[in-house]
């Protein structure tokens, strides 16, 4: 290779790298004359959505985008906020922190949007979170559960999800409540998600009188759970609370059930209706979290109009993260009504002094100093599975709590 | 030193920082297309050390970038935790940082050509496994967000905006010297002697472990100081910035460009680095064509773009007519090109 | 007398050990033949792994085939594409000197269109995907219970496995290949043609891959995230087997199957990863040419 190089004179270098120099330069120029104007008042007011369309949480993004784009439409039918469209536009991240921090950059800069939301994977959205603080510019986050994301201090982002602290702290309460002392077994991936869910559980277990009688960390890129589902039957819990992810998270379920762990004794951190119907018919009876469930009985006449749209739109029923990312656009237009401007200072105060219900739901929305919303999850079973398309379930369990309740920056840095 | 100093003023080489230079200063304005130049500079640096190993040493480490993120990890760490100035957090953090890849690629650098290379891509999977793991040192892959960028030492201000931008030009301007400079330099014949054929190299006298090492050495070195910078440039670190693929893709600027050429990586780094940040609105197809260029440019272009771009310049009578003179003047420029 | 909590244990990192090493060996297996003789590194390995379940699944899934009837149909699929790939990609490079560099590079092209490919089809309409059982119903060894699914996955790897070592040894194109394998100007010589063995092993290689696919879809749910732990896996099996040696894939895949399973008892999972990667640097450094070398 390079043998064209081997003989070219001192000058071919020179005209090589002027050539490549003007190019680049020519490039950047170009870009610019394509440059969008800046947005005025009485155009559309833009949101931007960085999302992950590729890479390895494509499923999730697209899911949100999905959200996203039925709540937008539905918007502009409604005519609009302020009397201005409400668009979003979106980009992809491709599942990489550096892209997001990009394109947060790029809509902040070229598309001078009033706000950001999106991102579904917490390291990508603390990555934004970074950008987004420090330069001012307002972040929903509609789908990462990381608790940094609304540390002390944090002024421009606001976390619609529940954090994964909370989720332990949650799951701690379901189980005293529905067998006191029990024996727990914790099986989870080693991603941040299941760390801050465990810190949870971990610190409320005593509390509640739960033992933890086996506790197994799996490194990303798992794929055979059945020495460690051994390993747990021996240690006869009553219950198995799994923070697995992706495939690895239906075939550890699998193969505690193949060895006799009974399907009412395994808990799932969350439900997404693919796993749920990845499960199969013999995990019926078993138990999942969720900020959101089609079979739920508050679910609003909006609710239920916007499931039965997605469901024919999409093959199947939404579950929480579509829900989320629905109901983030308008939350973005109840504050902006709020704040009678598309000023993102006034935007940002009006994000905090915001007191509204989901639209889907009626459950209640509000931030604390810090961004954090108050906090709430169910307990489901699974009732039954009619694949592909939906499933049926029950509410076990229904807790609200105050993101102050534990404490949550110091278990999970 | 003075062969480094004799280096810089090559006009060349002086005409490439003109035009980086340059291009920082007309994009300053832009903030995106300002942050996609710094990314391409970093990844110029990043790739004239692959280039070194690749292109020159004919070592094709996979571990590139988990060096490169034990390094910004350990900048990060003693920059917010033990509040050390990046000026003397960088260095030590990158000497580190080449040291702990030369400790893990000991075993591999005893192997010949390709072998090499499948080893340093399971180094790197244990290098990201460690980065998730370790969740005390380098917070999982959460990430370490919120970075602060280099301070000004003595002023207590820090470097951000375009200063950090022409920081980051005059960096990548540096690697390519440094490159030059040593592949100019007798321990870089020996690294082209080792390329070209390892038993007589051996036959010849040279010891090929010890200069393997050290330019594995010298390569990570590379990689660990820009992997500092990237971290503190964009303001956050997680395993995700330093994995196989974060590897594979420097490689590829290498290979794509024209390895073991001084400009043929610059030229890779130009085109590769910007394309996923300029594509970002065409998600579906981006990966596509990112891969069905690198199959393009392999079968038709072996030399890389820049052996094309050397060819096509060749042949414009008009070129040819004005290079032909400086020919012969140069003739240890073959050694440099050599292949 | 063990008890019967740790009988369970044990039986489990038998059984979890042969399943996951035979899968292992027959991926490795394949890569190993195509790069001892076309000295061709398949970085797309995982990405085609990935492919034959997916392509399985679809069959299963959206054609609604029976599983066994997906899965043959699945392994036919791969010809064509081996056909495909070596006239278009693989055959320019046969007389390069330094190919493997080339062929690495080509690869890597494929597995970013792969990838990229699944990540905005399959990777948007799921985050896992599960094949139905081959075989229901669970069959007791000792206190430990065991699908017979898996049993069935454990046995037709098992049965491949053999039918390649059988074919390599006995059969004249094993023959030929195995010359090839060990110099190939000699084969040529003696009247062997090299380049038919060259696009033989191909199309045996992504074939043994695709079968290791199929399989492990069959015994696991999978999602796209797969294709890199594999690809990465069989690497490092080639590298401490000794590239080229079919006998070094399977014993070192089968020792990296169980000593996933069994280290996990000692140590946390993600120790037990550490350590085996760490157990294959030790022995790049006491025998750099991989164990099985010739």
């Amino acid at each position: 290779m390079g043998k064209g190089a081997t003989t070219s004179g001192i000058l071919n270098n020179y005209v090589i790298a002027a050539a490549v120099s003007a190019a680049a330069v020519g490039t950047v120029l170009a870009a610019f004359a394509a440059m969008p104007a800046r947005a005025q008042s009485g155009q559309p007011i833009t949101v931007g959505v960085i999302t992950e369309l590729s890479g390895p949480y494509s499923f999730f993004g697209t899911a949100c985008r999905q959200g996203v784009e039925f709540a937008e439409k539905k918007i502009a039918a409604e005519g609009g906020v302020l009397g201005r469209p409400l668009n979003f536009k979106i980009v992809d991240d491709q599942t990489n922190p550096a892209q997001a921090v990009a394109a947060a950059r790029s809509l902040d800069v070229q598309d001078n949007v009033l706000a950001v939301t999106g991102p579904t994977s917490s390291d990508i959205a603390l990555a934004v979170y970074g950008y987004a603080e420090q330069n001012k510019v307002p972040f929903v986050v509609p789908v990462a559960a990381f608790a940094q994301l609304t540390k002390p201090g944090t002024h421009y982002t606001f976390r619609v999800e529940p954090d994964a602290v909370g989720w332990g702290y949650a799951a701690a309460k379901f189980i005293a409540a529905q067998k006191p002392g029990a024996k727990l077994a914790l099986m989870y991936n080693d991603i941040a998600l299941a760390r801050a869910i465990v810190a949870g559980i971990k610190y409320q277990a005593p509390k509640e009188n739960i033992s933890i009688v086996s506790d197994i960390l799996f490194p990303q890129g798992s794929n055979d759970a059945t020495v460690q589902a051994a390993q747990v039957v021996a240690a006869k819990p009553d219950y198995v609370y799994l923070a697995t992810v992706g495939a690895f998270d239906v075939t550890a379920t699998n193969q505690l059930l193949d060895l006799g762990i009974k399907p009412e004794q395994i808990i799932h951190n969350v439900g997404t209706t693919s796993t749920l119907l990845g499960y199969g018919a013999r995990s019926i009876g078993s138990i999942y979290g969720s900020f959101f469930d089609a079979n739920l009985d508050n679910v609003t006449a909006e609710g239920h109009q916007f499931v039965d749209e997605y469901t024919q739109a999409v093959g199947r029923i939404p579950s929480y993260v579509e829900n989320f990312c629905y109901n983030t656009p308008y939350i973005v237009k109840a504050a902006i009504e709020k704040a009678g401007s598309a000023d993102r200072e006034k935007f940002r105060d009006a994000m905090s002094a915001l007191n509204m219900v989901e639209p889907t739901s009626g459950v209640p929305i509000s931030f604390d100093k810090n961004g954090a919303r108050k906090e709430y999850m169910y307990y489901m079973q699974l009732t039954g599975v009619a694949p592909p398309k939906s499933y049926t379930a029950k509410k076990l369990f229904y807790i609200e709590w105050a993101p102050e309740t534990l404490p949550v920056y110091d278990l999970v840095k | 030193m003075r062969r480094l100093l004799h280096t810089a003023f090559k006009p060349q080489l002086f005409l490439l920082l003109a035009a980086g230079l340059l291009l920082t200063i007309v994009v300053r304005e832009n903030r995106f297309f300002a942050f996609v130049a710094g990314i391409t500079m970093i990844s110029i640096m990043w790739a004239a050390g692959m280039n070194l190993l690749t292109g020159y040493a004919g070592l094709v480490s996979l571990a590139f970038a988990g060096i490169a993120g034990i390094s910004a990890y350990t900048t990060v760490g003693l920059v917010m935790r033990l509040g050390w100035s990046f000026w003397l957090a960088m260095p030590v953090a990158a000497l580190g940082a080449a040291a702990v890849g030369v400790l893990l690629g000991l075993p591999s650098l005893r192997l010949k050509g390709f072998y090499f290379a499948l080893s340093s891509l399971v180094i790197q999977t244990v290098l990201s496994l460690g980065f998730v793991y370790f969740v005390n040192l380098t917070n999982g892959d959460t990430g370490i967000s919120q970075i602060p960028p280099p301070d000004i030492p003595f002023t207590g201000a820090v470097l951000r905006g375009t200063s950090f931008d022409l920081l980051l030009t005059f960096a990548a301007w540096f690697s390519l010297v440094a490159v030059w400079a040593i592949v100019h330099s007798p321990f870089g014949r020996r690294l082209i002697a080792i390329r070209e054929d390892e038993v007589l190299a051996e036959a010849i006298g040279i010891d090929v472990v010890r200069n393997k090492m050290l330019v594995f050495f010298v390569g990570s070195l590379f990689a660990g100081v820009g992997g500092a910078l990237y971290a503190t440039y964009v303001g956050f670190a997680s395993p995700r910035s330093f994995d196989l693929l974060s590897s594979l893709s420097i490689w590829l600027m290498v290979a794509f460009g024209g390895r073991g050429t001084l400009m043929g990586p610059v030229v890779g780094a130009l085109i590769l680095a910007p394309v996923p940040f300029l594509l970002q609105q065409y998600d579906t197809l981006k990966d596509v064509i990112y891969g069905a260029l690198i199959i393009a440019v392999i079968v038709l272009l072996p030399g890389g773009i820049y052996g094309a771009l050397v060819s096509f310049a060749r042949s414009l009578p008009l070129l040819r007519r004005l290079s032909t003179p400086y020919k012969k003047s140069v003739p240890h420029d073959r050694s440099v090109h050599g292949a | 007398m063990m008890s019967s909590a740790a009988l369970l244990v044990a039986i489990s990192v038998i059984t979890t050990g042969l399943v996951l090493g035979v899968i292992f060996s027959l991926v490795a297996a394949g890569v190993t033949i195509v790069y001892g003789s076309i000295w061709l590194p398949n970085a797309s390995n995982g990405q085609f792994f990935l492919t034959a379940a997916l392509i399985c699944w679809s069959f299963a899934t959206w054609l609604a085939m029976p599983i066994w009837a997906a899965a043959l149909l699945t392994l036919l699929v791969s010809l064509p594409i081996s056909y495909l790939l070596e006239a278009t990609l693989i055959r320019r490079f046969y007389d390069v000197p330094d190919r493997n560099i080339a062929y690495f590079v080509v690869t890597l092209g494929v597995t970013q269109i792969l990838s990229g490919i699944f990540s905005v089809t399959y990777g948007r309409w799921s985050d896992q995907f599960n094949l139905p059982p081959v075989v229901s119903g669970i069959t007791f060894i000792g206190p430990f219970p065991m699908t017979n699914n898996r049993i069935f996955v454990l046995a037709a790897a098992s049965v491949l496995l053999a039918l390649l070592f059988v074919m390599l040894r006995f059969h004249p194109y094993g023959r030929a290949l195995r010359a090839v394998f060990q110099n190939r100007e000699a084969a040529a010589l003696r009247g062997v043609n090299v380049r038919a063995i060259y696009r033989l092993s191909f199309a045996l290689g992504m074939l043994s891959i695709f079968a290791g696919g199929i399989l492990y879809g069959m015994a696991y749910s999978f999602d796209l995230t797969v294709a890199w732990t594999m690809a990465v896996t069989a690497f490092a099996i080639m590298i401490v087997g000794g590239p080229g040696s079919v006998l070094g894939a399977v014993v070192v895949g089968m020792v990296f199957g169980f000593t996933q399973a069994a280290v996990s008892i000692f140590a946390n999972p993600t120790v037990a990863t550490f350590s085996y990667l760490a157990a294959m640097l030790v022995i790049l450094l006491i025998k750099p040419s991989g164990l099985f070398a010739r």
